[in-house]
């Protein structure tokens, strides 16, 4: 019983840990104030789960999840290319709404508010991932992957070139770098991983509706990474693990289920300001949010 | 042309409530200069603190009222003085302050939640009554009452800005916060006072909705989305002009859903904001300055 429970929130953790690492490429490395990342999420999660329902094999949907979701992160970027700061932020935000309200009334295709329910576990190569055990290797391999990825990402003449665009934008142009180009590149990097993890999300929780991808998220998405400390990928992995974590030690005091969820989401909530009120670089932050 | 009556009177009543959780809104805004989203909470909380003190605690509607717009005024000035004054002591971005504002949103929804649950309350002080028949749109007195107050609160906040000392405080302050420092204005002072006056606007869009629709926690989030985006697409620089694109939004919306199965209101209002903030940040009516990017 309590073997399972963890396994579950292993998974949870591992799939988060995708989506966390995945925004602080983009939010934290290049400093593109992204509040609207959830949006690649529910994009790649829907994508994933209509395209296997209507038989496509899980592999192709998994990577047309983190394909369309780049593609979104594309236009994002060039929508907003001349926004800054604060507006940015809003626009982002606002693009995030946009898409929620795609989900909720597109009916034909998305069954709105109803959700999606029965989504089949995946199957690789006629190798199906039908226990938790297995999941749980499957989105950890993902998440491993993804964060290695990232940090060879970082480290590379691209990833200083994103960092550059942070500190200094006007001084990259200068050097007659297209600093579009490096911001468009990041985003599409960003959504495609927040995509996959939107894939990962739908095929183990096998039900999604649009409310997964709305605000509680985002604040879920942005404690995570604030707390773990912006442009730090072991940050994002740290911060993902501490504030899923939290919250469960709820389950010991055995809270009713109605109770349950508004308390997780205060403990977030509360957890963003606190830290930005006392400790605004998070645990291992290098950068200020601006 | 009854349909075409019917949808400007609704247009009219949606923007009157969303220029109500504008103004204040916009009020901050111009005086602080960061997005304060947790507006929305003190939209909710009128509503909530109506419910509790008139419907649970029995006490008299207008001391009820009366009630609910001092705490709102108080939980305005709490949060400026207890969440955002020490963010900006710290040298804070407006980024961060906006972040903030997030946070306490999504607190305040979910305090709401845990202590009055999740379904749909009703305050109850109005039975539900007929409507009457102007040129062809049905209104019910309620509606009328909330067009009414809207205007009258949006007049007397007109009065207090261009006519009292503080108006002309709070204005010095949105136009340079320097000189107007220089000049002798308190800061700290003036932006106290917005935070009061703009939350307690909040509490009155509150008690207006609590008294004619359902309660439901997360109203706060979704009528402060819409008063955003009000003042967004008139100028959210300018108190006028984010009540001026109030009205449009609420007309817009409630056009739109001619043409759209009415699922799509939200929809609209959220396209509406993205493409503003996309294409004309500075809204319809404002003034570009006040606009960053």
């Amino acid at each position: 019983m309590i073997e399972a429970y963890l396994i579950h929130l292993a998974i949870l953790i591992a799939i988060y840990i995708v989506l966390a690492v995945s925004l602080d490429l983009a939010l934290g490395y290049t400093g593109l104030l992204n509040l609207g990342h959830v949006a690649f999420f529910g994009i790649g999660a829907y994508t994933s789960a209509l395209l296997t329902k209507s038989g496509v094999p899980f592999p192709i949907a998994f990577i047309a999840a983190g394909l369309l979701a780049s593609v979104f992160g594309a236009l994002l970027v060039w929508a907003t290319r001349k926004l800054k700061g604060d507006y940015l932020a809003l626009a982002t935000m606002g693009f995030s709404f946009v898409v929620y309200s795609v989900l909720l009334n597109w009916t034909s295709l998305t069954r709105g508010p109803l959700g999606i329910p029965g989504i089949t576990k995946p199957s690789i190569f006629g190798m199906a991932i039908s226990a938790n055990w297995q999941y749980l290797i499957f989105a950890g391999i993902v998440a491993v992957i993804v964060v290695l990825f990232s940090r060879r990402l970082v480290s590379s003449p691209f990833g200083r070139l994103m960092q550059a665009v942070r500190d200094d934008e006007l001084g990259l142009k200068v050097l007659g770098k297209d600093t579009f180009k490096i911001k468009a590149k990041a985003m599409m990097i960003s959504a495609a991983m927040a995509g996959i993890a939107g894939s990962l999300f739908a095929h183990y929780i096998t039900y999604i509706d649009p409310s997964s991808f709305y605000l509680n998220d985002i604040i879920l998405l942005l404690t995570i990474i604030i707390v773990g400390g912006i442009a730090s990928v072991k940050g994002a992995v740290m911060g993902t693990i501490v504030i899923l974590l939290i919250p469960e030690a709820l389950r010991f005091v055995a809270l009713p289920g109605s109770i349950l969820g508004p308390v997780r989401q205060m403990i977030y909530s509360l957890v963003l300001i606190l830290i930005l009120l006392y400790r605004p670089r998070g645990l291992f932050g290098k950068v200020d949010l601006s | 042309m009854a349909i075409l009556a019917q949808l400007t009177a609704n247009g009219i009543i949606a923007g009157s409530i969303y220029a109500l959780v504008a103004c204040g809104f916009s009020l901050i805004f111009t005086t602080t200069r960061f997005i304060h989203f947790a507006h929305g909470v003190a939209v909710a909380a009128g509503a909530y603190l109506l419910l509790a003190l008139f419907s649970s605690l029995h006490l008299p509607f207008i001391v009820a009222v009366v009630g609910t717009l001092i705490l709102s005024a108080a939980l305005g000035v709490l949060m400026h003085r207890g969440i955002y004054v020490p963010l900006q002591n710290r040298k804070a971005s407006s980024v961060v302050l906006l972040i903030s504002s997030l946070g306490i949103l999504i607190f305040g929804e979910n305090l709401i939640q845990l202590l009055f649950g999740a379904n749909v309350r009703t305050i109850g002080y109005l039975p539900a009554s007929r409507g009457m028949d102007i040129i062809g749109a049905i209104i019910t007195p309620l509606q009328l009452t909330i067009i009414i107050i809207s205007i009258i609160l949006l007049a007397l906040l007109f009065v207090l800005m261009y006519k009292t000392n503080v108006g002309r405080n709070l204005r010095a302050v949105a136009d340079n916060k320097e000189l107007a420092a220089i000049i002798g204005i308190n800061h700290r002072k003036v932006t106290t006072i917005a935070f009061a006056l703009g939350t307690m606007l909040a509490g009155v869009a509150g008690i207006l909705i609590g008294l004619e629709q359902n309660l439901e926690p997360t109203m706060g989030t979704r009528l402060m989305l819409k008063g955003f985006t009000g003042a967004v697409v008139g100028g959210v620089s300018s108190v006028p002009a984010s009540i001026l694109g109030s009205y449009i939004l609420g007309l817009v919306e409630n056009f739109g859903i001619w043409y759209l199965p009415s699922g799509y209101k939200d929809a609209i209002a959220f396209v509406l904001l993205f493409l503003f903030l996309l294409v004309k940040p500075a809204g319809l009516f404002g003034k570009d300055k006040g606009v960053k990017g």
